[in-house]
């Protein structure tokens, strides 16, 4: 026969036994501690690169050009804003106009379900494979020489499924109602596309493109081989190197002067600067999206 | 439709196809360029680690129809252990410390603060790997040759891979907490966004039974969100695998050494991609070139899959910064 007073007693035992609370207790602190962790590195990484930026940064970096050991930051700054600029210019149109399909489209959801994985898997492939295809294929074969046009791509090919995934997911919150009364009343697929699903997906589209550029300023493997390294601007889209700043960061780091360095850290200042508010701006914009 | 909407759709129709085309086009093109070093080293890229661009001032040798300098040798060996190695350590470190922040966020700390911290761990995300790789160089390589590796050496030496010679502070360890830093915040974003999910009835029915927090995390974890978890981990993997610059810069880059230890440098395969690339220039056969293309292969493979799986387990996909559905 069981004993039920022992049984309870048992079980009352189980419920405050310390072993559970002293567990508990411990998950806690281990919690706080690797929280802490985390924010200590985060506060460590921009603690280093704003007050080793900072020191260092002078007004002549943003006025001048140099070549990553001497001079000036500018080349590198109006490079990698072109380079975004030719990201954009290839993956805008097509991420919203992929976008558009993708919400319009009547036909097989199974075909936009393949396309949207595939979109999706875009994004991960690594960077350095991006560099090469854009090394063997864009600046070897298509003849482009290491240039604007080649890094432009390699830079558009990160970006694209950012925008796409990103517009794509704002038109999906337009009201369905609202785009069936427009067909009702006898508007057709451009018009509902630039009356509708355009002007209401707008915040989230424009915080697609921001994190895209984000991204894309602050990444240096797709343009090892296929922007290279100008000391001065580039003369034109084709077999013309561009300089941009995550190289400085990467070269200037490991060359032997202590002025590289000094442009190393500036530039690392100017990026995580540049990075964070437009990653932030584009949070902020896309939360009011629709 | 009149012409004009026909026009408009196929257009947008061809736009959305843009990523599948340059996804298979990449794939294609790293396949058809990598056939030569296919063809010269054959089954022994994947059997030796050694990585020589050969002799150029001795004539090429021809084997299995195509021309190689002259003693070359390609083998991924040395590569896919520094990407494993690393990745695995960098998700040894990485969960434990996922795991307890994710539950202190959900759990012990206020609702309130809750929106803050994510936004703070989001932070992480906008952090270039060159600055990451940065900070390794000049904060992370210092505390390790100094502090902690000598204090591993001393008290851990007889556990495998603690013992042995410290040259610098780059390497195995360096590049795997780098990593580490680098994927916690993409766990942690996939773990809390899953606990959103669950019911708060079952989190109040759990509570109301008598267990204690830790007890609900744990459940969380292994039970309700346990997909997520093994998602977030594989999603973290792949951005662990696939890490360029950041690894480049702390992993002391080796070429034809094999680690020693957890002290030892390495290279990996992405890095080795980056690093190798600019000497195989002038390459005249070609072959160094075709070789990397291998191995940018090999990485594209792996790496896709553990990504592919990650997504498929996690249900949506994240990507860098933002969440999907």
């Amino acid at each position: 026969m069981i004993n039920l007073r022992d049984h309870h007693e048992k079980e009352i035992k189980w419920k405050n036994s310390t072993l559970r609370n002293v567990k508990n207790q411990g998950a806690k602190i281990a919690g706080f501690f690797a929280l802490l962790f985390m924010l200590a590195v985060l506060v460590s990484i921009f603690g280093y690169i704003l007050h080793g930026g900072a020191s260092h940064i002078t007004l002549r970096m943003f006025t001048t050009y140099g070549n990553t050991t001497t001079g000036g930051l500018l080349n590198a700054i109006i490079g990698t804003w072109l380079l975004v600029g030719m990201g954009l210019l290839f993956s805008v149109p097509s991420g919203v106009l992929g976008a558009l399909y993708n919400v319009q489209s009547t036909s097989s959801t199974r075909i936009r379900s393949v396309t949207r994985l595939f979109t999706d898997i875009l994004t991960s492939v690594p960077s350095i494979v991006i560099g090469l295809f854009g090394y063997l294929v864009l600046v070897i074969r298509f003849d482009m020489g290491f240039s604007l046009l080649a890094g432009g791509i390699a830079l558009g090919i990160m970006m694209l499924p950012y925008v796409m995934r990103i517009s794509e997911i704002s038109m999906k919150n337009v009201p369905q109602e609202q785009v069936n009364n427009a067909y009702a009343l006898g508007a057709d697929r451009i018009q509902v596309a630039s009356r509708i699903y355009l002007p209401q997906a707008r915040a989230g589209i424009i915080s697609g493109i921001l994190l895209a550029i984000g991204i894309a300023a602050g990444e240096t493997a797709q343009l090892l081989y296929t922007a290279g390294w100008n000391n001065a601007l580039p003369s034109g889209f084709m077999k013309s190197q561009v300089a941009y700043l995550t190289y400085v960061v990467w070269y200037g780091i490991n060359q032997p002067s202590s002025y590289a360095h000094e442009l190393a850290f500036a530039s690392a200042l100017i990026l995580i600067i540049m990075v964070t508010v437009l990653i932030s701006i584009s949070k902020f914009v896309g939360r009011k999206r629709v | 439709m009149d012409t004009k909407n026909k026009i408009f759709n196929s257009l947008t129709m061809v736009m959305s196809f843009v990523p599948l085309f340059i996804l298979v086009s990449i794939f294609v093109f790293v396949l058809y360029y990598s056939f030569p070093a296919i063809q010269y080293m054959g089954i022994r890229f994947f059997t030796t680690y050694l990585w020589y661009p050969g002799i150029e001032s001795r004539p090429p040798v021809h084997v299995n129809g195509v021309t190689a300098p002259y003693a070359s040798s390609y083998g991924l060996i040395l590569f896919l252990t520094g990407t494993l190695v690393s990745s695995a350590l960098a998700i040894i470190i990485a969960l434990p410390l996922s795991f307890f922040s994710s539950i202190a966020v959900e759990l012990y700390l206020p609702s309130r603060m809750k929106k803050v911290l994510i936004s703070i761990i989001e932070l992480f995300a906008g952090i270039p790997s060159v600055v990451y790789g940065l900070w390794g160089i000049i904060v992370l390589e210092p505390v390790l040759f100094y502090y902690i590796e000598p204090w591993m050496k001393d008290n851990l030496s007889s556990v495998p891979g603690f013992a042995g010679e410290i040259y610098s502070g780059a390497g195995i360890l360096a590049s795997a907490i780098i990593l580490a830093i680098m994927i916690t915040p993409i766990i942690v974003s996939v773990m809390v966004n899953s606990f959103d999910t669950v019911p708060v009835e079952i989190k109040q029915g759990i509570i109301s039974l008598g267990a204690t927090k830790w007890e609900l995390g744990k459940y969380l974890i292994t039970g309700y969100s346990r997909m997520s978890t093994y998602g977030g981990t594989l999603l973290g993997l792949g951005r662990a695998l696939g890490e360029t610059m950041a690894v480049l810069m702390v992993s002391g880059a080796v070429v034809n050494v094999l680690p020693s230890s957890f002290y030892s440098a390495i290279n990996t395969m992405a890095a080795a991609v980056a690093s190798l690339l600019d000497s195989a220039f002038f390459d005249s056969t070609g072959m160094s070139i075709a070789a990397l293309s291998e191995l940018s292969l090999v990485l594209m493979i792996i790496s896709l899959t553990v990504n592919v799986l990650g997504r498929r387990i996690a249900g949506r996909g994240a990507l860098r910064g933002v969440e999907l559905d």
